[in-house]
């Protein structure tokens, strides 16, 4: 380990042991920074997870509650962020059971909900529109895709996770982390090259 | 070159990202060497490099309203188990000073039964029975009461059905 890693983990570390303790004492100001941080990767990944903005604004607000109730059971050896997310998959699995028992593997499958994109405005430049379409088919190939496999693509390339937080956010082994990875993007395929459309 | 190449190309680039390999150097050589020479891998790593590009700029953002809104639920919630914390630590010190209260109050009354009884030379069985009626009986006091009550506000709700 060279000194610029070990300087990143301790100060990693060390945030982690003041969020805990801030956890423990129920802190208000800290829960506001943090939602502050990390309201569009939650946001994000809840959308990606339900795929319905008023479902994903719910269960983002019922994240942040769940967080001040159970935040004692953080545990500093973890990155925030990855428990956070484990916090929130684990209300969605909650809400699905709910509503029909199912696991992660039944969600967004019954083709009623829609990977919402929302408008961005008005993109006049061709360069703009051009990603914005490239965007879009992007966007409407995730909906395609099974749960599982979305949710791995967006935590490793939206949230930069490494395979490992993975693995610990979904509660599964890596190589099957790895094999969602692969198998997601190859479905993903057609929809980038336009063939799909 | 056999399929187990292009699968094990396909997978290193799947798993880092076509820009982003990973830190095997070996790994890293090989790749390169393989694309080089494989037209389909190649074509592979530009796709997943679009689709990482693609997901990466997907503008999907938490609405200002929405975080003020978790922002002001969680201070409420927070304020909620704050008050609810105080409470039970209200009622626990309540109890347990009842309780101590209780244990102090029933030493004293015992010794001064005990010294009643000798002073009145009685049977030791005598002025534990006295000692027994004598804590017994508010809540015998208070359960008569309650029942007299009982069967007051029956038949003062029958004289009206009635």
């Amino acid at each position: 380990m060279n000194a610029t890693d070990f300087y990143f983990e301790s100060s990693m570390a060390q945030e982690s042991t003041e969020i805990a303790r801030g956890l423990r004492r129920r802190d208000p100001d800290l829960l506001d920074r943090l939602i502050e941080r990390y309201q569009h990767r939650l946001f994000r990944y809840l959308m990606c997870l339900t795929g319905r903005r008023e479902l994903a604004e719910d269960l983002f607000q019922e994240t942040w509650i769940r967080v001040l109730e159970r935040g004692h059971q953080f545990n500093d050896k973890y990155a925030f962020g990855t428990w956070l997310f484990a916090v929130a998959r684990n209300l969605v699995i909650d809400h699905m059971r709910r509503k029909q028992p199912a696991s992660l593997d039944g969600l967004l499958n019954d083709g009623e909900a829609a990977f919402d994109v929302p408008a961005t405005g008005q993109a006049s430049a061709f360069d703009t529109t051009l990603q914005r379409e490239q965007n879009e088919h992007i966007a409407a190939g995730m909906q395609h895709l099974p749960a599982e496999y979305r949710e791995a693509l967006v935590l490793r390339f939206q949230e930069g996770m490494s395979l490992e937080e993975i693995a610990s956010v979904a509660r599964v082994p890596l190589g099957t982390v790895k094999s969602r990875i692969y198998r997601g993007l190859s479905a993903l395929e057609p929809w980038v090259k336009g063939a799909a459309l | 070159m056999n399929a187990d190449a292009h699968e094990r190309a396909r997978k290193l680039i799947a798993l880092d990202g076509p820009e982003d390999l990973s830190d095997d150097q070996s790994s890293n050589a090989w790749l390169a060497a393989h694309l080089k020479t494989c037209a389909s891998c190649r074509a592979f790593a530009e796709n997943v490099g679009e689709t990482i590009r693609g997901l990466r700029a997907i503008p999907i953002a938490a609405e200002r309203s929405l975080v003020s809104t978790t922002q002001m639920r969680v201070r409420r919630r927070a304020l909620e188990l704050q008050r609810q914390r105080e409470r039970r630590w209200l009622v626990s010190v309540s109890c347990t000073a009842v309780a101590l209260c209780a244990l102090l109050s029933t030493v004293a009354l015992w010794r001064g039964f005990e010294w009643l009884g000798a002073r009145a030379q009685l049977a030791s069985s005598i002025w534990q029975v006295g000692f027994l009626v004598f804590c017994v009986m508010p809540a015998l006091l208070v359960g008569i009461l309650l029942l007299a009550k009982d069967k007051h506000l029956a038949d003062h709700t029958g004289s009206y059905t009635g």
